[in-house]
């Protein structure tokens, strides 16, 4: 991916290091049962989708664990190659934020190019890279983004200068009504960094999770193909 | 039987350039065909030949009918596209809908207060007020709109609704019952009108072959990816919409006359939208909604529906379902065809399908009622009625085909209208599959994978009209062309970019396209594949004024007659003197600080309608598991002059893609129960992916002769049809419904094809038609 603008897919970019002011372990505490998994704190009222009234104020849970929320929490982003400081509500999907919340200084975070189209893990419209691993950004919770390298589709090129993966989308017309058409390119993108001459099926197969209703699929294949064979030097 | 193969063409015609060439030899052929095709086509034809006319398309052409990357698909692929669910207006606020949980209630009650004293809300809006009936799961309540989605979510959950639920009806068959609750004041049916000619009666019993069956299709969901909705944004007086719709001039008139403001004042803009196929041509309830809400709070609000909503209120594709008794004889000939049918649009009617679909029969009876149920209600849906019609009569065609012993080409090919493009389709089509490999129902190979071959024909009429064009040439040489269209993932905007700049001389990046904005000159909204047959004439005649403007201006500079200009590649020359030239920028340049602007309309002569084209699938069937995979679809349509080969061939690929997602995965299931969708999601109502796809081998029979034809309904027409016979040619057995499950699949296989129908009623139908003609004659 030798076009890619911010050379930001090095999946060994640091993503341990603890930002902002709430660390990811700390948030893990105290999310408990709030959709992680574990349930350290279960009276932690952290659930996505449960808060009735927002802004209310948390009280603190036992232990050394660091409750936040349900109220806005400032967070640091790596998106993109920028740092992005923003203060979020808790249950705010990464995807979400990017597309639509404003950052502490009152401006748009403005990262509209991934869509929110089922919301809930069905259809890749918001694929995006997440330490260099496909994600899907409507099931990451912002805060769990913490301390990670984000690249949307805004990080893989511009109309002026491109990736392989996207002129290749062009050229074939790989896309119509162009509202998967993100999602496509950052699923073939992550497929093409893990294998540079994959077969049709393997294209296929990598992306099953993406849906698109117009019916590029036979030229995404195509575009993928083209983009894999360039990026080989083929 | 015997299966010679039944073309003579080489089945190595794999695009359209050796299409083409194929096709050379058949052009008298063809040429007769369309004209015969339709005879009021044909008689309008002639009158408007007889019409002085100004214009036509360029004999030779430079960029039309080349294959040219669509012209945002940069800006597509890089994420920089604004669609209306991107804007982040300053001071934007979110709106959200509350929709009714049941199937059918009045409400009691409705209490706003809790909802609008949430933190965060800034304004509410009632739809449906106390006493109103709900009609359906979906059907809008009342909307909030706060400073951020969450806040809009959360205050939407404080909404109180106290409900009486109403009992409901969610099926066709339950809707028929005489005792159920009615849906509409005039009953839950609405008996279609009869269609017959000649003596079906006389002919089913004359027949040497026959074929009684019962058929059903499924309610489809447009599931657009992009969902309904506007940013609304208020300046004073004047209103203006970010609109995810196919109709930037119906929003905008529906919006004036809902806020009875005058038209100028509202502005609908839609640079890019994602995707509509027929849901998006007209306004919805959240178009208005969210003007109210931004009206009384005074700040810009976004309402995008979210996916269930999208599911459940945006329209859907009616259901179909047929009795249908057919005769042929021993020739090949079908002689008579007799249906009853029924569907449901939900709550509105609207569910008609045309049947016998193409096919010409002498004896033929066919009535087809609506019925009404508590359900989101239909809209149009890519070839509306089309693709049911379509498997039913292509089903049953396979049928009599199977009992007469011939080959199913062969049988439609002695059945189609005289003289028609099809049997030229059909050829090829039957080529391009292998059709030598056909073989009678049922896959002799032995092991449980079955391979199977099927195939449909479609007619549309596209056609076009209704358009305005204005252009401007500016001193400096740049060329801008403005249309109220709007590019709804067809390739639009580069459409009108390649016409302009053929006509000009120049290239499609030299050409500023607006258009996506109801304050550019008038077009329709983009349905029934009118877009292209509307928008290229207007712009051809307006690029063409503008020319003839720019030479008026310039001649006298030039010195030469202003009708002895021409535009070349890049430069403005004299008529029979390739020496005499000037670039085009050193010619604009003339025009000193005036540029040249023109207003055009489209024009006869320059477009067509009448629209045909074949499909043919190869299957194979997993007779264990039930799965089908459709491996391969040759595909066979006719679209006149084809103005970018790349986008149009997209076109095809799409509606094969929504055909194949039909015909195998897509239903709306209601659960009789609560009244309520069960799968208004991703993950239960499941449409077609990557592992799903086929081969394409994908043909544009392009007729430039013909002028432009529309091309987005078409392709997605026989699709469902040809993998359905494919799939009774592969296992022997038919499976009468969609979507072709592997329930169903594995039901044909071991309990025969009666166990691939869910339930239906005409006893409840034949009685209430009898009745309603028992009243009839009473009077």
């Amino acid at each position: 991916m030798s076009e890619t603008k911010s050379g930001s897919l090095d999946p060994k970019s640091p993503n341990t290091k603890t930002q902002g002011s709430v660390s990811r372990r700390g948030f893990l505490k105290g999310l408990g049962a709030g959709g992680i998994g574990s349930a350290i704190a279960p009276a932690a009222v952290l659930g996505a989708s449960t808060v009735a009234t927002a802004g209310a104020v948390a009280a603190p849970v036992q232990g050394r664990g660091e409750m936040v929320g349900p109220g806005r929490v400032p967070v640091r982003l790596q998106v993109n190659g920028e740092e992005v400081a923003i203060d979020v509500e808790p249950r705010e999907t990464l995807l979400d934020v990017l597309r639509q919340d404003k950052d502490t200084s009152g401006d748009y975070v403005d990262f509209t190019g991934n869509k929110r189209v089922c919301d809930r893990a069905s259809c890749g419209a918001c694929s995006m890279l997440v330490d260099g691993r496909l994600t899907y950004g409507c099931t990451m919770l912002a805060i769990e983004a913490q301390g990670h390298e984000v690249i949307t589709i805004e990080g893989l090129g511009t109309p002026d200068s491109m990736n392989a993966v996207q002129e290749a989308f062009v050229e074939t017309d790989a896309l119509m009504c162009g509202f998967c058409t993100p999602g496509m390119v950052v699923a073939v993108t992550a497929l093409l960094e893990e294998n540079q001459d994959p077969t049709r099926d393997e294209i296929r197969k990598s992306l099953d999770g993406n849906i698109c209703r117009c019916g590029t699929y036979p030229r995404i294949f195509e575009a993928a193909e083209i983009a894999a064979a360039r990026m080989r030097g083929a | 039987m015997a299966t010679e193969p039944k073309s003579p063409k080489p089945a190595t015609v794999r695009n359209s350039e050796t299409l083409r060439d194929a096709l050379e030899i058949e052009t008298p052929r063809m040429r007769k065909a369309i004209e015969a095709t339709r005879p009021e086509t044909v008689e309008r034809w002639a009158q408007e030949a007889a019409e002085p006319r100004q214009w036509s398309w360029p004999s030779e052409r430079r960029l039309i009918g080349q294959r040219i990357p669509r012209l945002d698909g940069a800006i597509k692929a890089t994420g920089e596209a604004t669609y209306s669910y991107d804007i982040n207006q300053p001071r934007l606020c979110y709106g959200k809908i509350l929709r009714c949980s049941h199937g059918r209630a009045r409400i009691v009650s409705l209490n706003m207060t809790a909802a609008e004293r949430a933190p965060g809300v800034v304004a509410v809006h009632v739809l449906a007020e106390t006493g109103a009936i709900l009609r359906y799961h979906g059907d809008p309540i009342a909307a909030v709109a706060a400073e951020t989605e969450e806040q809009a979510r959360d205050a939407r959950r404080l909404i109180e609704v106290e409900y009486e639920v109403l009992p409901h009806v969610v099926t066709e068959e339950d809707a028929m019952l005489p005792d159920a609750p009615q849906v509409n004041e005039d009953g839950n049916i609405r008996i279609g009108r009869l269609r017959s000619s000649g003596d079906v009666q006389a002919a089913l019993e004359d027949a040497d072959v026959n074929f009684e069956g019962i058929f059903r299709t499924q309610v489809q969901t447009h599931s657009s990816l992009e969902t309904h909705g506007v940013v609304a944004e208020w300046n004073g007086d004047d209103l203006t919409v970010w609109a995810s719709t196919q109709g930037v001039h119906a929003i905008r008139q529906s919006l004036s006359n809902y806020f009875e403001i005058p038209a100028t004042r509202v502005h609908v803009v839609t640079p890019v939208m994602g995707g509509g196929f027929g849901s998006k041509l007209g306004p919805g309830v959240e178009d208005a909604t969210a003007a109210e809400l931004a009206r009384s709070s005074g700040r810009p609000v976004k309402i995008l529906l979210e996916r269930d909503e999208e599911h459940l209120d945006t329209g859907n594709r009616p259901s179909a379902v047929a009795r249908v008794k057919a005769g042929a004889t021993q020739d090949g000939t079908l002689t008579a065809f007799e249906a009853t049918g029924y569907g449901t649009g939900g709550i509105t009617s609207g569910a008609n399908f045309p049947m016998p679909y193409i096919y010409s029969v002498a004896n033929s009876y066919y009535q087809a009622s609506a019925i009404y149920t508590d359900a989101g209600n239909q809209r149009a849906m890519r070839a509306p009625g089309h693709p049911q019609g379509s498997f039913i009569t292509e089903a049953v065609m396979d049928e009599l085909a199977t009992r007469l012993q011939m080959d199913p080409v062969e049988f439609r090919q002695n059945n189609l209208p005289e003289d028609s493009l099809w049997g030229e389709q059909l050829d090829l089509g039957a080529a391009g599959i292998g059709w030598e490999n056909w073989h009678p129902p049922g896959d002799p190979t032995p092991g449980p994978m079955k391979k199977g071959l099927g195939c449909a024909i479609s007619t549309w009429g596209s056609g076009g009209g209704r358009t305005r064009a204005s252009c401007t040439i500016h001193p400096d040489g740049s060329v801008e062309m403005n249309t109220g269209t709007q590019d709804i993932g067809t390739g639009t905007r580069t459409i009108v970019a390649i016409v302009t700049a053929e006509i000009l001389g120049l290239e499609v990046e030299d050409i500023t396209v607006n258009i996506g904005n109801s304050d550019y000159p008038y077009s329709g909204s983009s349905g029934g594949s009118t877009t292209i047959p509307s928008v290229c004439p207007a712009v051809r005649v307006t690029a063409g004024l503008a020319l003839e403007a720019l030479f008026e201006q310039i001649a006298p500079q030039l010195e030469v007659a202003a009708d002895q200009l021409e535009a070349r590649v890049g430069a403005i020359g004299v008529v029979g003197n390739p020496g005499r030239s000037w670039s085009w920028s050193e010619a604009c340049r003339i025009l000193g600080s005036q540029p040249v602007s023109v207003d055009g309309q489209w024009e006869r002569g320059l477009s067509s309608s009448g629209v045909n084209g074949a499909q043919f699938a190869a299957v194979t069937v997993d007779t264990e598991t039930g799965v089908v995979t459709v491996d391969k679809v040759s595909a066979f349509h006719d679209c006149g002059l084809v103005i970018d080969e790349l986008t149009a061939e997209s076109q095809v690929n799409g509606g094969i893609i929504g055909g194949l997602s039909y015909a195998l995965f897509e239903e709306r299931i209601m659960d009789r129960p609560s009244g309520r969708m069960v799968n208004p999601d991703f993950e239960m109502y499941h449409v077609a992916g990557p592992s799903d796809m086929p081969e394409f081998d994908v043909h544009m029979m392009d007729v430039p002769e013909r002028g432009v034809l529309g091309l987005g309904e078409p392709p997605t027409i026989p699709t469902a049809a040809a993998i359905a016979n494919a799939v009774a040619n592969a296992i022997g057995v038919r499976v009468h419904s969609l979507p072709i499950t592997p329930e169903k699949v594995l039901g044909a296989l071991h309990e025969g094809p009666e166990a691939t129908l869910p339930t239906t009623r005409f006893d409840l139908l034949d009685a209430a038609i009898a009745a309603a003609a028992e009243g009839s004659d009473d009077q």
